[in-house]
């Protein structure tokens, strides 16, 4: 990168912590998700399916961005790229200043475990696991007590507004119900960044409202989101819009 | 991840699909219940017949007539007629014998009252009870003034006392052998079956007697000695094959036409015996075990393509690839270890009653409960790593595509 390549001759001593300090672009390298010239190539036997296609972004810290395009655009692809979840076929990411190209499937998990907080579109929640119990398992991974877990679950859960479906099973709930599990679930380990694959998506008007008035209020607190969203009006309340076309932002 | 979270979470899953959970670990049950079961009905059944052949009396030498074939069948049992009434004064006077009884049987019908039965009847000396380990109960035993004279006195033992209705009072009155009258002195004290033959349902008289009214003839069938220590036993064993080598003019070179039978040989011989049988059916039983695995490694292969998805969302929310194959990996342990020990709890069931039945009681062996846990705990770990390596190796996107 441009400032590993400057660094040396521009401040001549300095560690790596003076390397930003030492870069002559800052929104490339203050940014906190810095995708260059991504693709991501799918190889269905003989048909390869480009879903990405030289894909750059940043994304700085607190920032919130909504990703908005058209369905089979690609962007829950480049939404799991950039929840370490999957890997580019070729192009840079970097993470908080971190190359994602040379970490261990370990250090990605971690990642995801200490940084990332992540909607499914699809929920994605352990069925025959109780709401409490789904939101409480990123814990159980980052090693938290029981105890603690258990509470946190409860708390997130609440503020969700499902404090009288804590011990309901997935299979027992409305999708909006459970698409705000999936939202406590991704809140409930305080990730700096949160990805939101259509958030809203099954959600009623006024839950609707008041999801985006939580993101608003992570947003406010510093969080860092992307939201994917097909409805014009949330990407609207978003101060930042990227839209996405074929594999390519546009 | 804490292997108490582990654990929780492997008994959550179970609980979940109890059935399935029973099914996976019948085969871990049968093997260990039946390895469990089998060592201790063999160590019962080893203790039993040694404890039986203790009560036939200690540091025993039995001398038979006959030769000795290969091992321990030997050639028309007792026919031989090489043995003596002399031979057996002869043996009495060799140092190191403690007390020496010469046996002379034949069955014949006894009749008390109405009673009847035919039993063993064994001509014998005043020695036989201690030689024998025989107590009397009631009366007194064969004394040598009956011996030397031949008189007809008869001491029963317990169960030929019970078959014929004899108790205390009888004591002193007669009972018939083979229609001849004999005085009943005494009834012996039970001492236990050894392998099928009661050594409870028994006539002693003197031999004498036997030469006498039934069997005119100067052989015995065997002689037995009890030696006065164990460190004798050899010399003595060696003294008596000498002495009877030359009472029976032997010439060198050819074989004896009797046979020693040393009892601490015959002990180690059972105990070797057993000890391999053992073996053998608890290596026949560990296969079962080794099934078990297997069943277990099936099941478990198709729950982590069923729970494709799970691992997919695990993973996608912080889960490492080792927190994943920990979580399998100890999902299978749990269903070995649980399958184990209900049967370790079925094995002891099993030999407690077998036990109780055959007489032998029961024995807790700590050592094959902790080595049949052990065993099912390897099998856990053997046969649970390969499905969750493959669960561990997932990749996230794949597995959350999974339908
Ligand atoms: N695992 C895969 N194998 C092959 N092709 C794939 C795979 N995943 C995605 N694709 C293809 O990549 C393209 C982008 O898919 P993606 O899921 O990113 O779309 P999307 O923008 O999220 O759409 P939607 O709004 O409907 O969710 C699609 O054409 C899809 O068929
Ligand atoms: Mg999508």
């Amino acid at each position: 990168m441009s400032a590993t390549l400057l660094a040396p001759s521009v401040e001549g001593r300095t560690g790596p912590a003076g390397w930003d300090h030492a870069d002559a672009s800052p929104t490339a390298d203050h940014a906190l998700i810095d995708i260059r010239d991504l693709w991501r190539v799918y190889h269905l036997g003989s048909v390869t399916v480009e879903a990405l296609r030289g894909v750059s972004l940043q994304v700085h810290q607190g920032e919130f961005v909504a990703i908005v395009g058209p369905s089979g655009s690609g962007k829950s692809t480049l939404m799991n790229i950039i929840g370490c979840l999957d890997r580019p076929s070729a192009g840079s990411y970097v993470l908080a200043g971190t190359s994602v190209e040379g970490l261990s499937d370990d250090e990605l998990a971690r990642l995801r475990s200490r940084e990332i907080g992540f909607v499914f579109q699809s929920y994605n929640l352990l069925a025959r696991t109780s709401a409490t119990d789904n939101v409480a398992t990123p814990l159980l991974y980052q090693g938290v007590g029981r105890r603690e877990r258990i509470e946190r679950s409860r708390a997130a859960l609440t503020e969700l507004g499902l404090g009288e479906r804590l011990d309901h099973l997935p299979s027992e709930l409305s999708g909006g119900q459970q698409q705000r599990v999936a939202i406590a679930r991704a809140l409930v380990t305080n990730p700096s960044i949160i990805l939101a694959d259509e958030p809203t998506g099954n959600l009623d008007t006024a839950s609707g409202v008041e999801v985006m008035a939580r993101f608003h209020a992570l947003h406010r607190q510093g969080r860092t989101i992307v939201l994917i969203t097909h409805d014009h009006e949330v990407a609207a309340q978003a101060p930042r819009q990227v839209h996405v076309r074929d594999g390519q932002l546009v | 991840m804490s292997a108490s979270e582990l654990v929780r979470l492997a008994l959550s899953r179970l609980a979940a699909s109890r059935m399935r959970a029973l099914l996976t670990m019948l085969g871990i049950i049968i093997g260990v219940g039946s390895v469990v079961a089998l060592v201790a009905v063999g160590q019962g059944a080893t203790a039993g017949i040694s404890a039986n052949l203790q009560s036939l009396g200690t540091n025993l030498l039995t001398v038979n007539a006959g030769a000795s074939t290969s091992g321990f069948t030997r050639g028309a049992f007792g026919s031989a007629t090489t043995l003596t009434v002399d031979d057996a004064a002869a043996l009495a006077e060799l140092d190191g014998v403690a007390a020496l009884a010469p046996e002379l049987s034949t069955s014949a019908l006894v009749t008390a009252g109405d009673a009847n039965e035919t039993a063993s009847i064994v001509g014998t000396n005043e020695d036989y009870a201690r030689v024998r380990n025989y107590t009397v109960w009631q009366g007194s035993f064969l004394n040598g003034v009956s011996v030397d004279a031949g008189l007809r006195v008869a001491v029963i033992g317990s169960d030929t006392a019970t078959n014929l209705g004899l108790g205390a009072s009888d004591v002193g009155s007669d009972i018939r052998i083979a229609g001849i009258p004999f005085q009943l002195v005494g009834i012996l004290q039970p001492k236990g079956t050894s392998g099928a033959a009661s050594n409870d349902d028994i006539v002693l008289v003197p031999i004498t007697a036997v030469q006498h009214y039934f069997n005119a003839t100067d052989s015995v069938r065997s002689i037995a000695i009890s030696v006065a220590t164990s460190e004798q036993m050899d010399t003595v064993k060696a003294q008596a094959t000498t002495l009877l080598r030359e009472r029976h003019a032997i010439a060198s070179g050819s074989s004896d036409d009797f046979t020693i039978a040393d009892q601490a040989q015959l002990l180690e011989s059972v105990d070797s015996i057993s000890s391999l049988l053992t073996i053998l059916l608890a290596g026949i039983a560990s296969i079962s075990l080794v099934v078990g695995g297997i069943g277990i490694m099936n099941i478990m292969l198709v729950s982590v393509r069923e729970r494709t998805r799970e691992i997919g969302i695990r993973k996608a929310i912080g889960a490492r690839g080792r927190d994943i194959l920990a979580q399998f990996l100890v999902e299978a342990l749990t269903l070995s270890v649980i399958g184990g020990l209900i049967g370790v709890f079925l094995g002891v069931a099993v030999s407690m009653v077998v036990g109780q039945v055959a007489g032998w009681g029961f024995q807790f062996q700590p050592m094959t409960v902790l080595m049949a846990v052990g065993f099912s705990l390897l099998v856990g770990v053997v046969f649970g790593v390969w499905p969750a390596r493959q669960a561990a190796r997932l990749d996230p996107i794949v597995a959350l595509r999974y339908e």
